[in-house]
């Protein structure tokens, strides 16, 4: 989909869709790769060019995009580096936890 | 003389040595979009074909041998006698196209009555299974082959969002490139999974059979595929978009056959799918789905694994776009090649099969790369000058096949001779 031939008005629906699916399921979708796709691909609409009518709109979603998208980042650093440190040290969770598990002793 | 771009025929009264001259940039004007076309399919397909073969020599679970087997190839190829495997092989390799073949006409004709509803839920569903637990194998065979831990909460993260953007890019819109990569990397997943349940001589022979099918089917008369081209054409509708890699989006709808292109360039915009260039211009299609293989899948998902089906319906068909529009107002990008999902997997298929059996590994390997890359060459050369749709598979699948078993049988006994006896030539 290139976006120069799109007309004003649809950018700005696809770049409000592209930030509401998101949210829409279930109120907290999950779905931080949609929002890193907007901000990526929305940003040299909402930043690089010259302004036009609804450019307030897209810079509006993509900023909020990327606010979720880091949240999201965070909170899986953090989970991520939780697991893997501790991961032996559950014993039974942990396993539970795991989907692989690596053979042999760290 | 080819008529290339310009729509309208020469005009007569014209002294010849403009005539001939306009001709010949005509034919200049073909050979490079020709090229460029070339260019432009060479990187999806050699990026499919190397993440095939990285996964191949890497991961060793595609290349294991668990005893499991299609149910569309229920004779193994493990037995007592060569006969008896030869026959086996056979045997499989015609349940396969017998397969292949009932999809394909049904396939063609829920297209003639109309019933869109089905096809676009049939493929739905597909790129669905293929999106979702295909990519849940692959992850878990790829993290077990590093050992790597890995948790069900971060593992459902991944897939559900790999899964969905995947879906809204190739059914929905999304930005082209993602688009392009979601289809090399579903193209990558089913050869990987053709590779993985096909015994041996089956496949090779289903390669070969496949690529006579297509080329009967793309181009006779009465092929199911022609049809299927032709009721597009006459209904002005693209056929099956998501189906097919587009190198381009093309916003311009054009048709082929009949005279004056309707340009939509604006109103082309709402079309979501992708306008691609199709030699049948059109607007939206109706159903936007995704590789061919996918309506294989359907039939697969009630059985084990699935895999297989023939992605062949639509795939193979390479559709230039039309080179009857006078090039005038667009710009050389907008013109874009189309190539089948399908092609994508048995190319890839071919090269993957080649580095996991050959003998002479990596020699083995680039000759069939080499070999399929000249086949698509050779293709969009034909295509150039036929300017209608092609099948993409016969030329590539039989020169892959004769330098894999040429290379595997001859060269590679001949380098090995020549490095025992240091005999550098």
């Amino acid at each position: 989909m290139n976006l120069e031939r799109l007309p004003n008005e649809e950018k700005l629906s696809l770049c409000r869709k592209y930030y509401l699916v998101p949210l829409a399921v279930s109120g907290f979708a999950f779905l931080p790769f949609l929002w890193l796709v907007n901000v990526v691909w929305f940003f040299r609409e909402a930043f690089l060019k010259p302004s036009y009518t609804e450019q307030l709109q897209i810079k509006a979603y993509v900023k909020r995009s990327a606010l979720g998208l880091l949240l999201w980042v965070a909170v899986l650093t953090t989970w991520i580096t939780i697991y893997q440190h501790f991961r032996a040290e559950w014993g039974e969770v942990g396993d539970y936890l795991s989907f692989t598990i690596p053979l042999g002793i760290p | 003389c080819l008529r290339a771009l310009n729509g309208q025929p020469p005009a007569a009264p014209t002294p010849r040595v403009v005539e001939r001259e306009e001709e010949e940039e005509d034919e200049e004007l073909t050979l490079k979009y020709g090229a460029k076309h070339v260019i432009m399919l060479f990187v999806p397909v050699t990026l499919c074909m190397v993440v095939v073969v990285a996964t191949i020599k890497s991961v060793s679970f595609y290349t294991q041998n668990d005893g499991q087997r299609l149910i569309y190839t229920p004779f193994p190829e493990d037995t007592d006698t060569v006969g008896q495997r030869a026959l086996n092989s056979i045997l499989n390799a015609t349940i396969m196209i017998t397969v292949i073949i009932v999809m394909t006409l049904v396939l063609v004709m829920l297209y003639k009555y109309r019933c869109y509803k089905v096809i676009q839920g049939w493929l739905f569903l597909s790129s669905l299974l293929l999106l979702f637990f295909f990519s849940y194998i692959y992850l878990k065979e790829v993290f077990k082959t590093y050992n790597l831990a890995m948790d069900y909460i971060t593992l459902a993260i991944i897939i559900w969002n790999f899964g969905v953007v995947g879906m809204m890019c190739i059914h929905w819109k999304g930005p082209l490139r993602l688009q392009q990569a979601y289809l090399i990397m579903i193209s990558a997943l089913m050869a990987l999974v053709f590779i993985k349940y096909l015994p041996e001589w089956t496949a090779w022979l289903i390669l070969a059979v496949i690529s006579v099918y297509d080329l009967l089917a793309v181009l006779c008369p009465k092929g199911p595929l022609r049809i299927l081209v032709e009721t597009a054409q006459e209904r002005n509708e693209p056929i099956f978009p998501a189906l097919i890699y587009s190198s381009t989006m093309v916003w311009l709808v054009n048709m082929a056959d009949t005279d004056r292109p309707n340009r939509n360039s604006t109103e082309a915009a709402s079309p979501q799918q992708e306008p691609q260039e199709v030699a049948s211009p059109v607007p939206s299609s109706p159903s936007q789905d995704d590789g061919g293989f996918t309506q294989s899948w359907v039939s697969q998902q009630e059985h084990r694994l699935g895999p297989l089906q023939s992605t062949e319906e639509t795939r193979r068909e390479i559709q230039q776009m039309p080179s009857a529009r006078p090039p005038v107002e667009e710009d050389d990008e907008e013109r874009g090649v189309k190539l089948g999902l399908g092609d994508f997997i048995f190319y890839s298929m071919l090269v993957g099969k080649a580095s996991a059996t050959a003998s002479g590994d990596w020699n083995t390997t680039l000759a069939c790369f080499v070999a399929i890359l000249i086949g698509l060459c050779l293709t969009l050369l034909l295509l150039a000058i036929f300017k209608k749709a092609l099948p993409a598979l016969p030329i590539s699948i039989f020169f892959g096949l004769v330098f894999y078993f040429a290379t595997d049988n001859l060269v590679r006994p001949f380098m090995d001779k020549l490095a025992l006896h240091q005999f550098y030539i």
